[in-house]
């Protein structure tokens, strides 16, 4: 009695182990299937018309680095003939990189900019101005700036615009 | 209290002579930096104006174009790459950092050459950390600076110590930065 008992036990735990196998097999294949989904690129004269359908999710774009921000150095603009894009970083880029034609992945952030944004804005950029942390040319390019974003939110009759930016996540030099 | 004033001489001198490079160092890079609205910190700027007769409008075959432009004001073999930022504008990037912005109307263009400045862009690169190695003795730097900070406290006695002279000059050093949060924020 007692060795059929062992015996029954001994092939429920066979087949148990098989199922979590054949499950543990299907999870792998899962993520396998999940790694090879390609980021969808995005030509950079298109990004602003096409951003918003990716906000939070990561795109390819390919251009050339044209700025790295020699503040932080974690900003670029990427650029084309057709356009830009402003690229945020939690890393250094060496400023090396500066003319290369890159392939970058990056999340797709919006920022929305209304009314209260543009008096912020304004706020900062008279602060900053009085404790001289910016010359007059660079106060007024600012002033000239905010009154483009609202002259665009008036165009298009809209109480905010999205401005869309990415998020560094990876990149490869284009040769 | 007298072995204390001697490990404080001891620790402040010998662990002081062996960070001064890198004292020096942070000191440079720290002035350099805290001015970069002011100056290019890593590169000195040197502008050449010209003007060409080449035709350098967007067309398949320009590149042969820029390479002749780059030959004429510089050397073609800096060439990395070029675009266009509108119709009649084209900036072409070279190696090292250095660009041209040539109006392809007119033929007016502006390079803007780079050269590194010596000392000053090498500080600066260790002052931004640039890898792990450099962390751990960046934060062993930085650990000095509070065990120098603490043993200056005991290596002198009298009107020149923290009782006198000493102990006036550390309140100004604390107040002052807080005077200036308060202030500020």
């Amino acid at each position: 009695m007692m060795k059929k008992i062992v015996l029954m036990l001994a092939v429920i735990a066979a087949i148990i182990s098989c199922k979590n196998e054949t499950k543990k097999t299907e999870a792998v294949q899962k993520e396998n299937e999940v790694a090879v989904v390609e980021t969808p690129e995005i030509l950079i004269g298109e990004f602003d018309a096409k951003a918003g359908d990716f906000v939070s999710k990561e795109v390819k774009i390919q251009g050339i680095v044209d700025h790295v921000c020699k503040h932080s150095g974690k900003k670029l603009l990427v650029v084309t003939d057709d356009g830009s894009i402003h690229v945020t970083s939690d890393v250094r880029f060496d400023d090396k990189i500066k003319g290369n034609e890159i392939s970058l992945i990056g999340t797709v952030l919006e920022n929305k900019i209304d009314e209260s944004y543009c008096l912020k804005m304004e706020e900062d950029n008279i602060k900053s101005h009085s404790e001289g942390a910016s010359n007059k040319e660079q106060f007024e390019n600012k002033k000239k700036h905010i009154q483009q974003y609202r002259d665009a939110m008036k165009a298009e009759n809209k109480e905010y615009i999205s401005e869309y930016s990415l998020q560094y996540v990876s990149h490869s030099i284009v040769e | 209290m007298k072995a204390l004033r001697k490990w404080s001489r001891i620790l402040h001198r010998d662990i002081g002579f062996f960070f001064i490079g890198t004292t020096i160092l942070y000191g440079i890079s720290g002035i350099a930096l805290n001015h970069l609205s002011d100056w290019n910190a890593n590169y000195s700027v040197e502008i050449n104006e010209f003007k060409t007769e080449l035709n350098l409008n967007n067309s398949p075959n320009v590149k042969e174009n820029i390479l002749v432009l780059l030959d004429k004001i510089d050397n073609s073999k800096n060439y990395k790459k070029h675009y266009y930022p509108n119709s009649n504008k084209l900036k072409i990037f070279l190696k090292g950092g250095s660009s041209v912005v040539v109006n392809t109307k007119n033929g007016y263009g502006r390079a803007e050459y780079l050269k590194r400045r010596f000392l000053i862009y090498q500080a600066n690169y260790l002052h931004y950390n640039p890898n792990r190695l450099w962390t751990w003795f960046s934060d062993a730097f930085a650990a000095a600076l509070i065990l120098f900070a603490i043993t200056s406290l005991f290596m002198l006695k009298g009107k020149k110590g923290i009782r006198g002279r000493g102990g006036i000059y550390t309140l100004l050093g604390i107040v002052i930065p807080i005077l200036f949060l308060w202030y500020y924020i």
